[in-house]
């Protein structure tokens, strides 16, 4: 049976996570994050930022291990299978599907339901982040800008229930990169998701307006800023 | 770039038209070949006017439509098959460490010729086989061999299930093959993550985001299983029915007919042979279509979950019954190349001698030199024309054009048995009465394509600024060429010509036919012996085709690491 914590706020909680990578510590961690606020984990490469990624999805290489729990809206998922965690991805590149269109995109993340209900959804949340009228074009057709947009509303519109973000601007260029990331954090707060970003962007960071972690690959310790 | 003008670099230049004109001038001669006879013209025969009553002669053929049924439907049926099987395996164990285990195990099938292959699920499915005899008498209580009718059963099932294990590997690495691309792998594990993340269970989220990816890059070489069993002749005649056989198989025998007459009809044959081919290509653009179609709705309709686990259980049953029928096949050959008296239905041979496999060598020199002297030879040749048409792109700075890339894979798509006995025509005119040459000259035509496929990558890859330093010492290029790239590359080279070696060893129509039936080789005796008398030496010289490619990947394997180990 799974254990819950008695909790009615949306909200993230790493719990004494212990990460080891072939035995040795790569990094500890005991965080909470509550509904529309951001914690942004920064560091350098090797640090374990990815791989803390993977663990809050469920997808850990074979290589490392983890102890520690993970709730989620006070559930307990650390044992979930990845699938079934309603935890979304933003990652750098907006990965959207080539064979389907943007509104097909769209539609996969979507829950099942009536045809012209998630038509009209789509259609509607497209018009929100200046993309209407584009529900046939071809991903492949899009600007970089327009994709992340895609990207994003394709998470959204999943309804999770906490968003990973890793370096979701990095590939962006700067004008683009500021409102891409306002939009992104509009919607976080608007939907009161927990969200975890990864990022190397001092700026990032800053824009989030939540608590910060660098990890440092030697002392393995924590310091938030 | 510019280069000198030397023999080396005038050699390297011509080398592309060389080889164009080698694949060309033989397939498309040899359909010309195939057609002249086809409508009515065959001098030798005195017939010298254009007509249709090879046609004729051939639709009143008894069982024509049921040969025409088979060919049809057994490709079909064992090319779809394997491609489900492909498929399941993958979305069954992506991301899982079992799918490298499987490629590891399947992975050698692939050298072994479609001839062993046959020979072995033969040994394992005729009513005396290893698999009526691992159920008999505590199952079935079976004390004589049971009166089925395999392998040449009427319906052409034992040839779908000998096509459906021989092409499945072939299809599995073939996609682990563009997983395994650092860009397209990594995009596409990517995109899997995501749909994980959206909720989609693994095997969902691999047949909605992933397979409408992959398809694209296996559709060349489905294509090409499809072009290739339906006119293959080793497994069907080994284990397809007589009466009627393949079409393919039919044509084959009516080519080798001592009434001459029956080569017109043969001819007509090999035309309506590439019309099935041509249809079953078109049908499956058509499923295609179909499929899309369909499954536009069905991508998007939101639905996470498909009794994935159900799907999960059922792959992991097909995938086992598949090693351990592959397992089982082969432990029957080695059984059956040492078993003295063997009674049904014992599992093992009362006795194990070696006399099946000291008289079959003894027997075999000749073949075995025929065999190693024609896959050198082609080997050599078909290496030596694809490094040199490489390092011709490499000094023109571009690649070969998309024309000539096709052209490469030509004899790979055309049915061969349609333009094999056209070129039997050619040497005729020629009158090239080298048997050895001219089956050289026919292996040439099958090894060129996959000796240029498996090289082609590596050489293209190979670090420019390497050729650009040595050309600023002054270096030559036929030096750059031998002294720097060659070495640089041996590894693939020897993989590459492992691969020509496998190829040419199992070439069973173009020996007998260009050999005039004078050259025997390790294949076209274990063919002749698949469905004579004696198991005990079939066995032995099925095994004998699949030592001999094994034995030099090993050596390809091995002697890089031996003689170019690092250092220090």
């Amino acid at each position: 049976m799974k254990s819950t914590l008695t909790q009615k706020t949306p909200s993230l909680n790493i719990s004494h996570l212990q990460l080891k990578q072939q035995g040795t510590p790569l990094l500890s961690l005991n965080e909470e994050v509550k509904g529309g606020e951001v914690l942004t984990i920064m560091g350098p490469s090797g640090s374990g930022k990815s791989t803390l990624l993977n663990w809050l999805v469920g997808m850990l290489p074979s290589d490392f291990t983890a102890t520690g729990e993970l709730y989620l809206n006070g559930q307990d998922i650390t044992n979930t299978a990845s699938h079934l965690r309603h935890i979304g991805l933003l990652y750098q590149d907006p990965l959207l599907f080539p064979h389907l269109t943007v509104a097909g995109n769209i539609a996969f993340a979507m829950p099942k339901g009536d045809k012209q209900t998630r038509r009209d959804e789509i259609s509607e949340a497209l018009n929100q982040v200046g993309l209407a009228g584009m529900e046939k074009r071809c991903p492949q057709h899009l600007s970089g800008g327009q994709q992340a947009r895609v990207a994003l509303l394709r998470v959204l519109l999943s309804k999770p229930k906490a968003i990973l973000l890793d370096e979701p601007f990095s590939k962006l260029d700067s004008q683009l990169r500021q409102e891409t990331r306002q939009l992104v954090f509009e919607q976080i707060q608007r939907y009161s998701l927990p969200a975890v970003m990864v990022t190397h962007d001092q700026s990032d960071a800053i824009a989030a307006q939540g608590k910060v972690i660098t990890l440092d690959t030697l002392s393995l310790n924590e310091v938030a800023s | 770039m510019i280069v000198a003008n030397t023999l080396f670099t005038r050699v390297v230049r011509n080398s592309p038209y060389l080889l164009i004109a080698l694949l060309v001038v033989p397939v498309l001669g040899g359909l010309l070949g195939v057609l002249l006879p086809a409508f009515g013209w065959f001098p030798a025969l005195g017939a010298h006017e254009f007509g249709l009553f090879g046609f004729v002669q051939l639709f009143q053929t008894p069982g024509i439509e049921r040969m025409v049924l088979l060919s049809f439907g057994t490709s079909l049926a064992s090319t779809l098959l394997a491609f489900i099987i492909t498929i399941l395996i993958l979305a069954s164990y992506f991301n899982s460490p079992w799918l490298k285990r499987i490629q590891r195990l399947l992975g050698p099938i692939l050298v072994i010729p479609h001839a062993a292959a046959a020979i072995a699920i033969g040994f394992l499915i005729t009513p005396s086989g290893f698999l009526s005899r691992l159920v008999s008498p505590w199952l079935t209580g079976w004390d004589t061999p049971p009166d089925w009718l395999l392998p040449h059963d009427p319906y052409g099932l034992s040839i779908i299930f000998g096509l459906t294990l021989k092409e499945l590997p072939f299809l599995l690495l073939i996609a682990l093959g563009v997983l395994a691309q650092p860009e397209i792998g990594k995009t596409l594990r990517a995109q899997h993550k995501v749909a994980s993340s959206l909720g989609y269970c693994p095997m969902t989220g691999f047949l909605k985001v992933i397979l409408p990816s992959l398809y694209g890059y296996m559709r060349l070489p489905l294509l090409a299983v499809l072009a290739y069993s339906s006119a293959s002749v080793e497994i069907p005649l080994i284990l397809g029915p007589n009466t009627p056989p393949t079409l393919a198989v039919a044509i084959m025998q009516w080519f080798n007919d001592v009434d001459l007459s029956l080569r017109i009809k043969a001819s007509s044959g090999a035309i309506l042979q590439i019309v099935i081919t041509l249809s079953l290509l078109g049908s499956w653009w058509l499923l295609e279509l179909f499929v899309k179609q369909c499954s536009a709705a069905f991508l998007i309709n939101g639905e996470r979950e498909y009794g994935g686990m159900l799907i999960k259980r059922l792959t992991d049953m097909i995938t086992i019954a598949m090693l351990t029928v592959i397992g089982l096949a082969l432990v029957a050959m080695v059984l059956w190349s040492f078993a003295g008296f063997w009674s049904y239905p014992d599992i093992l041979p009362q006795q194990l001698v070696s006399l099946h496999w000291t008289s079959a060598l003894l027997q075999m020199q000749t073949p075995l030199f025929n065999t190693l002297v024609i896959a050198i030879s082609t080997t050599l040749i078909a290496i030596a024309l694809t490094l040199l048409v490489l390092e011709a792109e490499q000094q023109n700075t571009k690649t070969i054009s998309a024309i000539s890339g096709f052209i490469i894979y030509l004899p790979l798509l055309i049915p061969s048995i349609a333009f094999l006995f056209g070129i039997v025509w050619l040497f005729e005119q020629v009158n090239s009465q080298h048997a050895y040459v001219n089956v050289v000259f026919s292996h040439l035509l099958f090894v060129l394509p996959y000796v240029f496929l498996s090289l082609a990558n590596s050489y293209r890859r190979l670090d420019p600024r390497f050729s650009s330093v040595a050309a600023s010492l002054g270096v030559p290029p036929s030096k750059i060429f031998w002294q720097l790239k060659l070495p640089l590359l041996i590894s693939p080279i020897l993989i590459a010509s492992a691969l020509g070696l496998a190829i040419s060893f199992s070439q069973y129509l173009p020996t007998l036919l260009s050999g005039a039936g004078r050259i025997n080789t390790i294949t076209t005796e274990a063919v002749t012996l698949a469905n004579g008398a004696s198991r005990r030496t079939s066995a032995v010289y099925a095994l004998m085709q699949m030592l001999l490619p094994a034995l030099f990947f090993i050596l390809a394997w091995a002697v890089p690491k031996f003689f170019f180990r690092k250092r220090g």
